[in-house]
């Protein structure tokens, strides 16, 4: 098999040497276009981890390997848009400063808003727009450098129920169509299941991994499919033992 | 540092902005009452100016009618346009070497702790010592020309605006600079898109009190110094009880103030700020 995209061996962080560590002797690997789901208790350091292979954090020991030369989108939780540029501007800005023209940004943009349904609100300020359309904004802002990583911190976090299931389900699509190899930070366990085609859980205090899970549901599913399968219920059983809190103790 | 000299913008580009013009007037007829009020306030005024003018002497509170004599009279004799010529570039002056060196350092000590810790004195030195004080100190180290008027605005202005810009930059969304990096983005992009746009609202409000008080310090200046310009002519005119010309400066500068409030400083406003009117 090849090389995974993304690996990481023995990787430890403290923010100051006197505290406790905020990662803990963490390896995993993502493969080309899988889609992980990395989830845990609040704390955990599943967000530190996705910071750690974007590379705006380096780890106190250990390695992280991404594949050379591969683009990387960042989703976070809130869609952290520019609210003084235009919906376009903002989903240019991670095109810019590599010498394209006006001509193929404005192109570039408008087909990533497209691509996540946005279309006619190109000129609009993030903050004349509903929290979902914002969110959808901010994936445009990654699809729109051609990324072949993409890294989601609980993109559907700050969202209402209906909002969320609908947006999980255009990321899917998209995400599939695609062949991103896909890092999702969640503390949902329906979510994992919904979209992963592996589930990491992680424990709190120090962060370290504690089990993996292969999601066998294959690429074409829905949440209305997966909520009549036993496999789903008792799978979905299995990850609520593991991220109990009482759990990580008696372990 | 004291809070007051810090004009704080509001904080969110959702926050709701006054009304132009007349403040809070959002049905029509409250509004058409509220400007009639406004302008019965400025009627009310000459009223009583015209009223009170005739128990004093002449000296001492002019009818308008004299103060109108003597501002066409000044207009005439090319005074009045040579003068405030001198003041205004005195001032603009100044208030551009604010702009330009305030804006950078204010971004630096903003930014780095080792800039704020060596800044922190000297601000506080130029805030607090007495005006008075930086106009005899220039009188000896510079002389009465225009560059002594001009150091001693640059020197009470630059902390006002300086320490708007510092507190802007501080307090730029930690998340957004994450977002920039996280897309590649290198020092001087993050500067462009992502810290001076984050410091425009600290920025329009540091130079509305600035610009304020460089009217005051270079006319302070000028009457003080006996440089050329409106400040030296108020002076020169209340030596020869001349009180008519006095007004007839002060309502220059009044008038020129709102001019410029609504000529320059709103338009300029309302475009770099465009992004927080809901379309």
């Amino acid at each position: 098999m090849a090389d995974p995209l993304i690996s990481t061996e023995g990787v430890s962080l403290r923010f100051r040497r006197s505290e406790d560590a905020v990662l803990d002797d963490v390896s995993m690997h993502v493969r080309e276009g899988e889609l992980v789901a990395l989830i845990g208790p609040s704390g955990c350091g599943k967000s530190t981890l996705l910071n750690l292979v974007s590379g705006l954090l380096a780890p106190s020991a250990g390695r992280v390997q991404v594949r050379e030369g591969v683009r990387m989108a960042y989703v976070f939780q809130s869609p952290r848009l520019l609210p003084w540029r235009t919906l376009q501007g903002n989903v240019e800005f991670g095109l810019e400063g590599r010498g394209l023209g006006r001509g193929a940004l404005a192109e570039r943009a408008q087909r990533a808003l497209a691509q996540v349904n946005l279309t006619g609100h190109e000129r609009k300020y993030p903050q004349e727009l509903s929290g979902g359309m914002q969110q959808r904004a901010a994936l445009a802002r990654g699809l729109a450098i051609d990324p072949a990583v993409c890294l989601l911190d609980e993109p559907f976090g700050a969202l209402d129920a209906l909002t969320r299931s609908y947006l999980q389900d255009e990321l899917m699509e998209i995400v599939r169509g695609t062949g991103m190899t896909t890092m999702l930070v969640t503390h949902d366990i329906d979510e994992a299941l919904l979209l992963a085609d592996r589930v990491i859980v992680m424990t709190a205090r120090p962060g370290r991994l504690s089990a993996e899970v292969d999601v066998p549901f294959g690429a074409e599913r829905s949440s209305d499919a997966l909520l009549g399968r036993a496999d789903y219920a008792e799978l979905r059983r299995q990850l609520r033992e593991m991220l109990r809190p009482q759990a990580a103790i008696a372990a | 540092m004291s809070e007051s000299t810090v004009a704080s913008p509001s904080p969110s580009p959702q926050a709701a902005r006054p009304a132009a013009g007349v403040p809070g007037g959002r049905r029509p007829g409250r509004r058409r009452l509220r400007t009639a009020l406004i302008a019965a306030s400025v009627v009310g005024l000459f009223l009583l100016w015209l009223w009170g003018s005739t128990f004093f002497a002449d000296y001492i509170l002019p009818p308008p009618a004299m103060v109108w004599e003597s501002f066409v009279s000044m207009l005439e004799r090319g005074t009045w346009g040579t003068e405030i010529l001198a003041t205004l570039q005195h001032m603009f002056t100044a208030f551009a070497l604010i702009l330009a060196v305030g804006l950078p350092a204010g971004i630096v000590v903003g930014r780095l702790w080792m800039a704020e810790d060596l800044s922190r004195v000297p601000l506080i030195f130029l805030q607090t010592v007495p005006t008075v004080v930086l106009i005899a100190l220039a009188l000896i180290f510079i002389g009465t020309n225009s560059t002594g008027v001009v150091a001693v605005t640059v020197a009470s202005g630059l902390p006002y605006f300086m320490l708007n810009v510092i507190q802007g930059t501080k307090a730029i969304d930690y998340d957004l600079m994450e977002m920039g990096r996280a897309y590649g983005a290198g020092e001087r992009r993050l500067m462009r898109s992502i810290v001076l746009p984050s410091v425009v609202p600290y920025f329009l409000a540091g130079g509305r009190v600035t610009l304020g008080v460089a009217w005051q310090v270079t006319l302070f200046g000028e009457y003080l110094m006996g440089t050329p310009g409106v400040g030296f002519q108020i002076s020169s005119a209340i030596k020869l009880l001349d009180t008519a010309s006095v007004f007839a400066w002060g309502l220059s500068i009044v008038a020129l103030t709102i001019a410029f409030e609504y000529g320059i400083f709103r338009p300029v406003e309302a475009y770099l700020t465009r992004h927080t009117r809901r379309g």
